[in-house]
């Protein structure tokens, strides 16, 4: 099996694997498609045509709710936008106010609807999606009301309170519901196309980062913005197309009824039972709330507020029981049976190979002159607290750099500065001859700086390769469409696993790893950026004695190789031997900078740091 | 200029009520991070109740306070027991939906109880103002206003003087730390999810005379509210009472200058333009999930 297929195999999401179960979906489509054909049954068609559009909304709603974890409690917004699109072209445009034009398809107007959708998906999203958590949420509902209260109130053109009546289609009465019908699975397996090839392309796969962490997956070089918005454009533009459809189908529609936020919450219910960022979750939960709301209704007359209560309770129940849906909770238990009886990795020693890095793009580096990273004055505040207070640095190219000093003196924060987590208050930070202290993240990460973090921060839910392929070099559009993982990629994520010695591991979930194999894997995945500069934030913190003399080794070896190092160290031996510079921070200063012996003798830092009794014999090896 | 004045004064009198309204909000997002969105259904809840006990027994919609108050904690106390606790911690959208979720059943029950009708609560003054000078003052909001800040009056002296407020304030802080010193932040988060709760039986008392209501009132009232907490800086009190009386006299000012009908949107256009352009708000700290690790 080559590497490529062994890690799709891998894939969190995917719905567990079999025959059985491939046969399953194809036998239900196949009944979807051929059901209007064989029955006349307006009650069951009109049941399926609704779960048809919820699956739609639901599939929407999954890519950035489920993909990238922003979640919407607006996203009937774009059934609104795309049923009052179409309402409008038929009803204003083509309608009975301008006779001569008549004649237009209603499914001209579906795709006006999708494209409107879409614009005001990505107008919008620019905005909404600056905002993260507890703000995301709140926005959405925001936007969903707003775009309620302007239809209700812009009654010259929508009519208002009043709504709209659509024209009656032109086709003939003898097909009954078969347009809304087959127009609406049509949509719904559109939309289920596009989540699958997301979920397999790099797209999908950062998104999955952002949810995952998203500084993170920006400091590895995710265009963040991009793909967020691209993301809830793709959320948008289906549900915008199902809007117009329903409009026709429904042949009146109203601010109240379109832009209506139980819709939402309903379509949140049904990815949430199924199972959210899975591509068939949305789907299976449409087709179980969908019906079950209608029989209810039929045979225990439960609508109104009865099912208003029904849904409260649903949702309750669904949050406090089952938060991960009904296809995650199986694969997990497909999961549980099949490796029960294999004995763990987790805990086995690690195998390192003799250090063997790729082939290093030679690049013109060493003819270059000047520091690879300079700082001036850099200062950072927090409130009343300055963290980093006008900071002076230069890393020199080609140095194993250690930056030392104690808790609190500003270290991480600096890291966070240069790799642009955070935003200097004052000051300069020039990487390469270039000034980066205005620059995003992810654009820092292509220039060449890569960074670990104190505390480990991978993608938990995905594997130790994918987390390895996760990081970018660089952003064009043509890379988002590219497969997740490539035979390239996987090659060289393979051989970083085992220069790192973690490839046994690279099957399974960052998440299950112990602390310190985290921290070996994590350099693993700065390294597929192939940074000139790696910033390392205790790379010795929590990790035993024989592991620090390994990665000690490994960092000789990239350093050989051309990389430069800026480390943050309290482990004194390992910094005193590694390093060189040593440069001490304290209360947010530079205080001293030089080499181990200088600083070791330096009283400004025995007094602020090292301690009266340092001793010095003992640390000199 | 003297229809400014008295836009004014009105706006002023509501935001002291819509302060009242907002606190418990803003104080169970201070201290759980939980965005209570039944807290609108809650309100119309109370009121609802209080208007029953007014046609049943003539009791003063305001002193209905007395009843709705304590009611509305034992409800909060239970919603905390049975749902809220399982979710603490877990993600914005598991309680944002969870909340949701009692909203909706809240509004279903209130629906079925007491019809989909508008209601309203007719006490005899309802109708009368106090005359100052060229100004009117409404007899209602007047009254309303008063309780209103007594209240808040209330609950802040817990909040600052009492051992559970300071507890309260402990958690709100810094919750790991609180553990450490001996505050169970569970037992904490249960009395302020009951207090948070119980803000709204007073002020339900007094939205009922203020507004007339109908079950699906709640979402303009988790608007507003949501607005005013946002504006002021979510979890901080004292940003809620700005925030309250900002939005009271931007809501009178619209339905005087602009048009009733866009009343409804003021909040929501608050809430959209403050979380873009300053989501920490007038005095909150920075939204903890907008600031990186």
């Amino acid at each position: 099996m080559s590497a490529a297929a062994r890690v799709v195999d891998s894939r969190p999401f995917r719905l567990a694997a079999g025959p059985g179960l491939g046969l399953l979906v194809v036998g239900a489509l196949v009944f979807l498609v051929l059901y209007p054909v064989f029955t006349d049954n307006r009650y069951y068609q009109n049941m399926i045509i609704l779960a048809l559009l919820f699956a739609v909304m639901g599939s929407g709603w999954n890519i950035i709710s489920g993909f990238a974890g922003y979640v919407s409690l607006g996203q009937s917004v774009f059934l609104g936008i795309g049923a009052y699109t179409t309402a409008l072209f038929a009803v204003r445009v083509f309608g009975p106010e301008n006779p001569g034009e008549q004649g237009a398809s209603p499914f001209l107007f579906v795709g006006i609807s999708a494209i409107v959708a879409g614009i005001f998906a990505a107008v919008v999203g620019s905005i909404l999606m600056r905002t993260r958590g507890h703000s995301f949420v709140i926005l959405t509902i925001a936007f969903l009301f707003v775009m309620q209260l302007v239809t209700l109130n812009w009654s010259e053109l929508t009519n208002g309170n009043h709504g709209l009546t659509l024209p009656l289609p032109t086709w003939d009465r003898d097909y009954a519901y078969w347009p809304f019908y087959y127009a609406l699975l049509g949509l719904m397996l559109l939309s289920v196309a596009l989540a699958w090839w997301i979920r397999r392309t790099k797209f999908g796969m950062g998104l999955i980062a952002i949810r995952e962490d998203e500084d993170k997956a920006a400091s590895v070089g995710v265009n963040t913005p991009v793909y967020k918005v691209l993301a809830y454009i793709a959320s948008a533009v289906f549900i915008g197309a199902a809007g117009g459809v329903y409009a026709y189908y429904l042949t009146f529609i109203d601010p109240r009824g379109m832009f209506d936020i139980v819709i939402s919450v309903q379509v949140v219910l049904a990815v949430l039972i199924g199972g959210r960022g899975t591509v068939w979750g949305p789907v299976l939960g449409a087709f179980i709330l969908e019906p079950m709301l209608e029989v209810t209704n039929t045979e225990l007359g439960i609508t109104g507020n009865e099912r208003l209560i029904l849904l409260g309770v649903l949702l309750g129940l669904i949050v406090l029981l089952l938060p991960r849906g009904i296809i995650p909770s199986i694969q997990d238990l497909v999961r549980g049976q099949r490796e029960r009886g294999r004995a763990g990795l987790v805990g086995a020693r690690l195998d390192r190979k003799p250090l063997q890095v790729g082939e290093r793009v030679a690049t013109d580096d060493a003819a270059r002159s000047g520091p690879i990273l300079e700082v001036r004055g850099l200062e950072k505040r927090f409130g009343g607290l300055t963290a980093v207070d006008g900071v002076s640095l230069a890393v020199e190219r080609g140095t194993i750099t250690a930056l030392i000093g104690p808790n609190g003196s500003g270290k991480t924060t600096l890291f966070n500065l240069v790799d642009g987590t955070m935003a200097p208050d004052r000051g300069e930070i020039w990487f390469e001859g270039e000034r980066i202290d205005k620059l995003p993240p992810y654009r820092r990460a292509h220039l060449g700086i890569g960074r670990t973090f104190q505390i480990t921060r991978l993608f938990h839910q995905m594997t130790v390769e994918e987390n390895v392929v996760a990081p970018l070099r660089s952003f064009s559009w043509r890379q988002l469409g590219a497969g997740a993982v490539s035979g390239p990629e996987a090659a060289r994520a393979q051989e970083l696993l085992e220069f790192v010695g973690m490839h046994r591991f690279a099957g399974m979930k960052a998440g299950s790893l112990s602390f310190g194999q985290q921290k070996l894997v994590e350099l693993a995945q700065v390294l597929m950026l192939d940074p000139k500069l790696i910033m390392l934030d205790e790379p010795a913190g929590g990790i035993n004695p024989t592991l620090i003399e390994q990665m000690a080794d490994m960092i000789r070896e990239l350093n050989r190789q051309g990389t430069t190092f800026l480390i943050v160290e309290h482990n004194m031996p390992l910094v005193l031997g590694l390093c060189d510079p040593v440069c001490v921070l304290a209360r947010g200063r530079t205080i001293c900078e030089g080499t181990p012996d200088r600083v070791q003798a330096d009283p400004a830092v025995l007094d602020a740091y090292l301690g009266e009794d340092f001793a010095l014999e003992e640390v000199a090896r | 200029m003297t229809q400014l004045i008295q836009t004014i004064i009105l706006g002023l009198l509501l935001g002291g009520v819509y302060a009242l309204l907002a606190s418990g909000l803003t104080l169970i997002f201070g201290v759980m991070d939980v965005i209570n969105i039944a807290q609108g259904a809650l309100i119309i809840l109370a009121a609802f109740v209080t208007w029953a006990l007014w046609r049943d027994s003539g009791l003063d919609p305001l002193l209905g306070a007395l009843v709705t108050t304590p009611l509305m904690f034992a409800v909060g106390y239970g919603l905390y027991m049975t749902t809220v606790r399982w979710i603490q911690g877990k993600p914005a959208s598991a309680s944002v939906l969870l909340t949701f979720g009692i909203a909706l059943i809240v509004e279903g029950v209130m629906g079925l109880v007491w019809s989909g009708n508008l209601h309203s609560v007719t006490p005899s003054y309802f109708n009368q103002s106090f005359r100052l000078g060229d100004f009117y003052f409404p007899k209602a909001q007047v009254f309303g206003c008063a309780i209103a800040v007594g209240v808040l009056a209330i609950l802040y002296v817990v909040l600052v003087k009492t051992w559970l407020g300071r507890a309260i304030r402990a958690v709100s802080a810094n919750m790991s730390s609180a553990r450490l010193v001996g505050v169970s932040p569970r037992n904490v988060a249960a009395l302020t999810f009951a207090i948070g709760v119980a803000t709204t039986g007073a002020g339900g008392s007094i939205a009922s005379v203020l507004y007339p209501f109908l079950p699906g009132s709640h979402y303009v009232w988790i608007s507003r509210i949501l607005g005013i907490i946002v504006l002021g800086g979510m979890g901080s009190l004292p940003g809620a009472v700005i925030g309250a009386l900002l939005l009271g006299v931007a809501e009178t000012m619209t339905v005087t200058y602009v048009s009733p009908r866009w009343a409804t949107m003021v909040p929501w256009a608050v809430i959209m333009v403050v979380l873009l352009a300053r989501p920490q708000g007038i005095l909150g700290a920075k939204l903890r999930e907008d600031v990186a690790v």
